[in-house]
């Protein structure tokens, strides 16, 4: 039974993630595209003649949190590089992509890519509890964070197991993307036979969780990953 | 809330949700990087009149209704049912927000809270919840451009009776008429406020400086914006364009009303005039040696309080600071300044609504940064402002006077110059940086 579980979160249920995630963001920039152009303008001056490039130095910088909120500022810089970083990983993982060489048995980054964002998504979870952001606050704020939280740690953990073998790796690059090619070709083959060990469920509940968020994502406001740029284009011209 | 109002004002919410709007909804963090750069907060620090929170109280509301989330799991962002006691919490954070759009520069994405407060302003209206003296004026105002016929003999009149005045602070040449009015193909419309302080400095100035001008028929103000109407807004707006267009004006020159001069340049579309405020007209005119001002005839340390509608929202930063720099040598800016300056606490209609104690406390910020400065004269350019920071100075008992940036000019004017035959600035003249300076 729980052999059944664990097959149907590591193949069917990414899938279904991945479809479900990536209708839910073509239909969220649909409905916007859809929208009425506002009438008037909602710049603010003074102008500057290049509007498209300050926007996206606003957009890839966060001047403005730099300025008024220079702790957050480095956390927030730390996390979204560190998620860039991650998404670069993973697909560095599937063995038709490999960005960087093939031949390490780590992912980029070592395992620091994952405690850089533990840390950050700690932090921005912390600074929710406080005040005057906590009376901000709604409950998909705390559950997002929390959910990255989980998803990170797992993270963690996986990596940090690689160590605990004898020769050093329980489980290689190479062993995630046996299984990642496996997603890629579609050849449903059960996972656990290519991940060997004894933290498959500690994957099966990393694989869940990310299912998890990238089912939420199109609903939730980390949407702004796509929308930071056209909003910010807004107050430049 | 009966259903059916209910159904009404959700059709007004979507009537608003442009593309513009719908990003500023749905994207928010909830960072709260934006808590501190509302004036009221500042004054006052109370959640409720953060920016976001003022947000919030909308984006619940739409999150219920226009969001499958908030059908599915209203708990997720919660999503609010649109209630009697909803309205009374969002008349709380609508009309206490000026639309200043200072939050707008602190927030990572620029989400314009300004903008979401517009949409509660017009929920408001729609449950017959607005303050109803702005609505009265803004009725005033267009039943009178209706009658314009009828009130134009003794608006003439009135003017004439101002003409003294005028020529007093600067003497016209034989057979001017001081105030001119409905001069065809004249280069410059003025568009003033009911009262003589915005017609009788700007005319003056504007004879000094020789220009071929006509008075406006209409007053510049706007209330339709300030109890966030469009329709009203347009139909006010629209009455100044017809004169524009049937004298086949260059430009219309605003006087110091922020509203008036953001509602004519960037609310009612292109026009086949230029749009300028009265300020940049006079930093022109200084500019090419056409007025000369007497640095001697002010001796006080003056600062400038920059209104949100023409500087924030207009870009009109650097023409009052030359102008004033042409009047002392003693300027020094507030320490807020240019797209950093605090509301003046009376935007949005906050001076006309008459909630005079809430007006002074939640301004509190802008007086401690007065009286930072030790400047005993206190210049805008904006009628708002004007009132509002006047109300503050009093209520706060500081002596620093506020004036208008046109009045000072007025005064300062140099009479001997003959006005259309100075040569153009001189070097030495501190040069007018018109150019933007990003950030
Ligand atoms: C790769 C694309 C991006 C992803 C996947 C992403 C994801 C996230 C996530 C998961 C959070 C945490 C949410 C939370 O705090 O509850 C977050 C927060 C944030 N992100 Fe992004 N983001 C992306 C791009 C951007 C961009 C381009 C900006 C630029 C303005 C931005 C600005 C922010 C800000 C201001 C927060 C603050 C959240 C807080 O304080 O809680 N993000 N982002
Ligand atoms: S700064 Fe912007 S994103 Fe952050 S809470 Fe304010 S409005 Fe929302
Ligand atoms: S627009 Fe101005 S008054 Fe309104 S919330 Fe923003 S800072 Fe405050």
């Amino acid at each position: 039974m729980i052999d059944r579980l664990y097959y149907f979160i590591m193949v069917p249920m990414v899938y279904l993630a991945v479809a479900w995630c990536l209708i839910g963001i073509a239909a969220k920039i649909v409905r916007l595209l859809k929208a009425p152009q506002h009438p008037t303008t909602l710049q603010i001056f003074p102008e500057t003649k290049t509007p498209l490039l300050a926007a996206l130095v606003d957009t890839f910088t966060l001047p403005t949190v730099r300025e008024h909120r220079p702790l957050l500022w480095f956390f927030l810089m730390t996390f979204h590089v560190a998620f860039v970083l991650l998404i670069v990983a993973h697909l560095d993982l599937i063995p038709q992509l490999s960005i960087v060489s093939g031949a390490s048995h780590h992912m980029i980054g070592h395992g620091a890519v994952g405690v850089a964002l533990t840390v950050s998504v700690l932090y921005l979870l912390f600074r929710r509890f406080r005040a005057p952001v906590r009376e901000l606050s709604v409950p998909s704020d705390y559950i997002l964070l929390l959910l990255l939280f989980c998803l990170f740690l797992t993270g963690d953990v996986i990596s940090w197991a690689n160590s605990w073998g004898q020769n050093g790796f329980v489980l290689s690059k190479q062993d995630f993307g046996a299984y990642l090619n496996g997603l890629v070709k579609f050849t449903f083959q059960d996972p656990s036979e290519v991940l060997s060990g004894g933290h498959y469920t500690v994957i099966a509940v990393h694989v869940l969780l990310a299912n998890l968020f990238l089912m939420i994502l199109p609903f939730s406001k980390i949407m702004h990953s796509f929308f930071a740029l056209p909003l910010n284009a807004l107050r430049r011209a | 809330m009966e259903e059916n109002q209910k159904k009404e004002l959700l059709e007004l919410f979507a009537d608003k949700l442009t593309r513009a709007a719908r990003l500023y909804l749905d994207n928010c963090t909830r960072c709260g990087v934006c808590i501190e750069a509302c004036h009221v907060y500042q004054s006052m620090p109370e959640t409720r009149y953060t920016a976001v929170s003022r947000a919030q109280n909308i984006r619940r509301l739409y999150e219920k209704y226009f969001k499958l989330s908030g059908k599915i799991a209203p708990w997720w962002n919660e999503a609010v049912e649109l209630d009697d006691a909803w309205m009374d919490r969002v008349w709380e954070t609508a009309y206490t927000c000026t639309g200043c759009r200072r939050c707008m520069t602190f927030c990572p994405f620029g989400i314009d809270t300004g903008l979401i407060q517009s949409i509660a302003k017009l929920l408001l209206i729609g449950s017959d919840r607005e303050p109803k003296v702005l609505t009265m004026l803004a009725d005033v105002s267009i039943s009178k451009g209706r009658n314009i016929e009828a009130t134009k003999k003794s608006f003439a009149q009135a003017v004439r009776n101002l003409e003294a005045e005028v020529i007093e602070k600067w003497r016209s040449e034989g057979g001017e008429e001081a105030v001119p009015l409905d001069v065809q193909g004249a280069d410059v419309l003025y568009v003033a406020l009911a009262g003589k302080h915005s017609i009788v400095p700007a005319a003056a100035i504007m004879n000094a400086a020789g220009e071929k001008w006509s008075l406006s028929y209409f007053e510049a103000v706007n209330f339709g914006a300030f109890v966030g109407n469009p329709k009203k807004t347009k139909e006010i707006a629209q009455r100044i364009i017809d004169e524009a267009e049937r004298l086949k004006v260059k430009e219309v020159a605003i006087c110091e009303c922020g509203t008036a001069y953001r509602v004519m340049k960037h609310m009612t579309g292109k026009h086949s005039f230029n749009v300028i405020t009265f300020v940049e007209l006079i930093a022109r005119y200084l500019r090419e040696g056409r007025i000369k001002l007497d640095k001697s005839k002010i001796d006080a340390r003056i600062t400038y309080h920059d209104p949100c509608q023409i500087a924030r929202q207009g870009g009109i930063y650097e023409e009052p600071r030359y102008i004033l720099k042409h009047l002392t040598d003693d300027f020094v800016d507030l320490q807020s300044n240019r797209r950093a300056s605090y509301c003046c606490g009376g935007g949005g209609g906050l001076v006309i609504m008459g909630d005079k104690e809430f007006r002074m406390k939640s301004a509190k910020v802008k007086v401690d940064e007065v009286k930072a400065t030790g400047a005993t004269i206190l210049a805008t350019a904006c009628e708002n402002c004007h009132s509002q920071l006047s109300d503050l100075m009093e209520y706060y008992g500081l002596e620093t006077k506020v004036q208008f940036v046109s009045g000072l000019v007025a005064d300062a004017l140099v009479q001997e110059t003959a006005s259309r035959k100075v040569p153009a600035a001189t070097s030495e003249e501190p040069q007018l940086q018109l150019t933007a300076k990003a950030g």
